[in-house]
């Protein structure tokens, strides 16, 4: 059941009914109506798993009880361990196992085993990586002493299952998302009228960019032996912008349907293309992954190397970029595109610009040249690595990227000359457009501050082209992860 | 220990690493107070300060430093 699918217009529209007009004075019947909503969603979706979700909850509930309450600190590493290895087990099993197992049996192979491979068929249980980095980084956090744990088992299981962001996050803290549950939620208008709007915005991104974008993308990769490298190259662009829409829209309608209850989630995209470096890139791309990664992966390990100095910093990033890529998949493409990002730090490592944040065009219209060049440069940069986030297998990625790099890429594309190739062009340039004039707000459509007509005219005008240019679409690529 | 020397020692460590004096020590003070305090001069500062007082952190530690009151009470509790 996705956000963009009648289904779940069917089945918001009581649970929000019921929310509001019948159980608006109790917080724990609120609650117990967003639980049974949340595991009715996943059911839905895929009923198989519900089982391990229950397990999963229940294990993490009691572990972070059992850590706090632990006097010891013996005992509260072993309680941490029992649910690291629960936890990093579940993803290591459902989603890298095979993996890992064909790797082995070509290291045997290469020993002059001859033995037969053959995968496992395992089912990935969906949000998996979603729901398993929430009760990790819960269960670190009660162990650092940063969070007191959940005593309540409905609240903690709302914290895991919610069904807005249990199928592709935002991948909430415990910290924001916990006592939000804690008090009965009285319905705000214009943080109801503000999901609406983030909702319309998602669907936008969604079904007319990103499957537009994925139309003219396809065209490219499923055919690029007998493209041109001019064409190669426009193909990674409509697929950068695709992937972009596809997972930022996916996160503006989680976002959104969350508010339609009165909870907030924490942002996951804030307008990325719009910075002037990787670091400023990668805290406004798919924040709520990359915060968790500097948090519980990037901190210790920086710790742990810190004598090493720049070296130190380097090796931490490079590994924690290899582990944001691989997050995304059992694939040698995702680790490649990972190190990649990783290698883009050196630069700003070494000019120890690493941490400045330069917002773009302050208080201006438009960029300075400087800055306009500096962006592109950052996005042809971002997006030949997405070659790899694209390609099915590393060797495909680099013949793409070979045909890029050759004589053919000042050939004209002639297969990109059609109708489909320049409306889609034309609706990117107004995505961009309206991206940049929002690029300071809290989300990319928040157009509370305009007047009743500009408001009014730009939802009729995006429910206009999502009427005409939008496309039926049954899955987001980050379902997949 | 007492803080006040502990505080002033911290200070030369900052400077040092930094490269500026441009800050006032007092309590409250955070690293986004400080130009140039990110996070690899973090980790310097941190290495610095332990070759300083001859001490070790722990990770737990690190993550329980909030701002410099609370820096000068964990160096305090280890040496």
């Amino acid at each position: 059941m996705v956000f963009n699918s009648f289904d779940f217009v069917i089945f918001i529209l009581p649970v929000l009914l019921v929310y509001w007009f019948v159980l608006k004075k109790s917080c724990v019947s609120q609650n117990i109506l967003l639980l049974g909503a949340s595991v009715f969603f996943y059911a839905w979706a895929d009923w198989r798993f519900l089982a391990l979700l229950v397990v999963s909850t229940l294990l993490n509930f009691f572990l972070g009880l059992k850590i706090h309450e632990s006097e010891e600190d013996r005992k509260r590493s072993v309680f941490l361990y029992l649910g690291l290895i629960f936890n990093v087990g579940l993803l290591l099993y459902f989603k890298y196992f095979n993996f890992f197992y064909e790797g082995f049996f070509e290291l045997l192979s290469a020993f002059g085993n001859t033995s037969e491979y053959s995968a496992l068929r395992i089912l990935l249980p969906l949000g998996i990586s979603f729901f398993t980095f929430q009760t990790l980084g819960y269960l670190i956090d009660v162990f650092n002493e940063e969070i007191e744990p959940s005593k309540n088992l409905l609240d903690f299981s709302i914290f895991v299952t919610f069904f807005p962001k249990i199928l592709s996050g935002p991948i909430e803290r415990a910290a924001a998302f916990i006592p939000q549950l804690q008090e009965k939620r009285s319905f705000s208008y214009p943080v109801f009228v503000d999901g609406l709007r983030q909702i319309l915005w998602g669907l936008f991104a969604k079904i007319v960019i990103a499957e537009n974008c994925a139309t003219v993308a396809n065209l490219i990769y499923n055919n690029y032996e007998n493209e041109p490298g001019s064409a190669l190259i426009l193909g990674t662009f409509f697929y950068a912008i695709q992937l972009y829409a596809d997972f930022s829209g996916y996160s503006n309608m989680a976002i959104g349907v969350s508010k339609l209850f009165g909870i907030q989630l924490m942002r996951n995209f804030s307008t990325p293309f719009f910075s002037t470096n990787i670091s400023d890139f990668w805290r406004k791309w798919h924040i709520s992954l990359t915060t968790w990664m500097m948090d519980y992966v990037f901190t210790p390990l920086s710790f742990t190397w810190r004598r090493w100095q720049k070296r130190g910093l380097i090796l931490s990033i490079i590994t924690t970029f290899v582990l944001v890529g691989f997050w995304h998949g059992a694939n040698w493409t995702f680790v490649v595109y990972g190190f990649l990002h990783g290698i883009y730090f050196i630069p700003l490592v070494y000019s120890g610009k690493m941490n400045t944040s330069e917002i773009v065009a302050i208080g201006k219209w438009l960029p300075s040249i400087k800055e306009l060049l500096k962006m592109l440069s950052l996005f042809v940069l971002i997006m030949l690595t997405d070659v790899f986030f694209r390609a099915s297998n590393v060797g495909t990625a680099f013949e793409y990227l070979k045909k890029i790099f050759s004589k053919s890429l000042f050939d004209f594309p002639t297969s990109l000359l059609n109708g489909t190739v320049l409306f889609t062009t034309l609706l990117i340039a107004l995505y961009v457009c309206i991206e940049w004039i929002n690029r300071e707000k809290k989300h990319d459509f928040e157009i509370s501050k305009y007047n009743i007509y500009i408001r009014w005219f730009s939802y009729i005008f995006i429910f206009i082209l999502i009427l005409f240019f939008g496309r039926s679409a049954e899955t987001f690529i980050y379902f997949q992860f | 220990m007492e803080s006040s020397i502990i505080k002033e020692r911290v200070s030369d460590v900052l400077v040092s690493v930094l490269e500026h004096n441009n800050f006032e020590m007092h309590d409250e003070l955070t690293a986004k107070d400080v130009d140039g305090w990110d996070s690899l001069s973090h980790m310097m500062i941190i290495t610095e300060i332990e070759e300083h007082f001859n001490i070790r952190f722990k990770l737990r530690d690190l993550n329980k430093l909030k701002n410099m009151g609370s820096l000068i009470s964990v160096i305090q509790s280890k040496i």
